[in-house]
């Protein structure tokens, strides 16, 4: 480009600065883009600072002039009884368990379905597929009620068991299956003797394992994040997770004779709920990503 | 090893999808058989359709905005005139690791006048009377999809962007070569090639969309917006507030098949500009 003729210069020089031009633009937009992620999650972490007085007082995106995080903490912790523990570690197992047996079931069922021929198999992959387009409504109500028939309702096993069903999981882990796990490689195992538990157990699980982390990582966030099926089948309060506790806490703010609005224990405990999956999200980012595009690339 | 999963399917899936309908049947009153008198009344409940109505206008609005950004973004994080590429997508995606409950909880806080100061502004300046709460009934409807937006713009822009990455190298040297411009790129060789995802993307909304519950109900309890304000609202309202299990389970029936009717509808609509072209009309 420097050595261009003189005469050519002027027309070179206008594509330079529109090209500039353009990077700032599109920056620009990104970071208006940004921003308005990244406002609501920023007022969250000034605001579980503040008082309740402060709250309606200060400027809203302001850092508080006294920083109240230990006392609201102390009160998140404590209110009612110390409920907040409870929904925190229920939480935790609730997406721990179910993250794990969602995993190891729909590995299971999509590796069976993407290496063994058997009669049912295009019956099981037609189910599969037709479940995804039931939403969840169509099933709650009905749930709840067989739950309570059986005693089911507000135990930690009437939540997870639902949620281990996941059709996407096994329609995903099919399909890694027989790109990621040879068939020359189980039949060679089969030589040498292998029996078929040992050959998913010891062969297959390895080559599985990226793929089970994503699904892994899937369920977590999605179960961490489930609302409606939890207020449905569970009544008290020992048993909710994070969700559901913080709900009702919101739902008494409006309510008169409800006593103390609780706003910053509400904040405080909001911010306490999303920060280790913001703070783990960027080395996470690569596996759910995959998991999410699975089912559009798929079909590219 | 298909039989763990088929068992948990058969007990927390197809049971109690079929169990759904069998109680749709029943009578509220004395729980025996009772045909489609639960189906009348569905048919005949108003509210039940406003609020469908209500999602249908929802989902005509937010999901187009919320798509064309996602698409936006995609393009701008895919072009050479994006600085950060990597730092952008992992902001946008971040509201996926937030709960739909917790994010309507922030958004609930920073949209009421008695918390958030800049909603006066406007009054200050002569320009409203009071202070502009976007939680009023009216206005609410556009908060929710404020909320829902920000929670699955970067989700959707996720998808594309990986879609983006797949789409053949030599397709976009060839259109660079033959001095087409990035928008023009973007336009005429991305987006066609991409068309698929776009569709799945739009699908997986829809469907969300007719199942909207977590955001209106947070906000109700924040600004007392309404508690029927979508068809989720009113089926979790019917079985839980009022005890009418039957005529619930005939309303999520039937919100299932405007889901499938609405999905199946839109594929249709749009089946001839996504799938591809199986004509052998000749060129003149």
């Amino acid at each position: 480009m420097a050595t261009a003729a003189p005469s050519r210069r002027v027309g070179l020089r206008y594509p330079v600065l529109a090209r500039r031009f353009k990077i700032t633009a599109g920056t620009a937009a990104l970071v208006i883009a940004a921003l308005y992620v990244l406002a609501p999650i920023y007022w969250l972490v000034i605001a579980s600072s503040k008082s309740a007085t402060s709250l309606f007082s200060s400027a809203t995106f302001l850092p508080a002039k006294q920083i109240l995080w230990g006392a609201n903490l102390h009160s998140l912790f404590t209110y009612g009884g110390g409920y907040f523990k409870w929904w925190l570690i229920n939480s935790i197992i609730y997406a721990v368990v179910t993250a794990t047996l969602a995993t190891a079931v729909s590995t299971m069922c999509g590796y069976g379905l993407a290496k063994y021929r058997f009669k049912m198999r295009g019956a099981v992959f037609g189910l599969i597929v037709g479940s995804l387009m039931i939403p969840a409504t169509a099933l709650v109500v009905p749930l709840f009620l067989l739950e309570h028939a059986v005693g089911l309702t507000n135990t930690y096993q009437g939540v997870i068991l639902p949620l281990l069903v996941y059709p996407f999981g096994v329609y995903f882990m099919s399909i890694y299956c027989a790109d990621a796990v040879p068939d020359v490689l189980m039949d060679s195992s089969r030589i040498d003797g292998a029996g078929e538990a040992r050959i998913l157990t010891k062969i297959a699980r390895p080559l599985l394992m990226p793929g089970m982390v994503t699904l892994f990582l899937l369920s977590f966030i999605g179960t961490w994040n489930n609302y409606f099926l939890p207020l449905v089948l569970l009544g008290s309060e020992n048993r909710f997770p994070l969700t559901v506790g913080l709900s009702a806490w919101a739902s008494d703010l409006n309510q008169p004779g409800a006593g103390q609005p609780l706003y910053p224990e509400v904040i405080i405990g909001s911010l306490i709920s999303v920060l280790p999956m913001l703070i783990l999200f960027p080395f996470l980012q690569k596996y759910v990503a995959r998991g999410l595009s699975f089912g559009a690339v798929a079909g590219e | 090893m298909t039989v763990p999963f088929l068992a948990l399917f058969a007990l927390f899936f197809a049971g109690p999808l079929i169990y759904s309908i069998v109680l749709s049947l029943r009578s509220p009153l004395t729980g025996g058989f009772a045909g489609l008198l639960n189906y009348r009344t569905v048919i005949g409940n108003a509210e039940f359709w406003s609020g469908v109505q209500r999602m249908a206008y929802f989902g005509a609005v937010q999901v187009s905005v919320m798509i064309g950004l996602a698409i936006l973004l995609a393009m701008f994080l895919d072009s050479p005139y994006c600085k950060g590429k990597r730092f952008f997508a992992l902001i946008y995606f971040l509201p996926y690791a937030v709960p739909g409950v917790i994010a309507a909880i922030m958004w609930g806080f920073l949209l009421e006048p008695d918390l958030n100061g800049a909603l006066s502004i406007p009054a200050k300046l002569g320009l409203t009377s009071g202070a502009v709460n976007p939680l009023d009934y009216r206005l609410a409807l556009y908060a929710i999809m404020l909320i829902v937006t920000w929670e699955f713009t970067g989700y959707n822009m996720t998808i594309l962007l990986t879609s983006l990455t797949n789409v053949p190298r030599q397709a976009l040297e060839a259109a660079k070569i033959d001095g087409a411009s990035e928008l023009s790129i973007a336009w005429r060789i991305k987006l066609p090639l991409i068309r698929r995802t776009v569709l799945f993307i739009v699908i997986l909304s829809i469907i969300g969309t007719l199942q909207l519950f977590n955001e209106p109900v947070i906000l109700n309890d924040i600004a007392s917006i309404g508690s029927s304000y979508t068809p989720n609202q009113i089926i979790y309202n019917t079985a839980f507030s009022f005890g009418n299990e039957q005529l619930a389970a005939a309303q999520s029936v039937v919100l299932a098949a405007i889901t499938i009717v609405a999905t199946t509808a839109f594929f249709g609509l749009v089946r001839r500009h996504v799938m591809p072209r199986t004509s052998n009309r000749t060129v003149a």
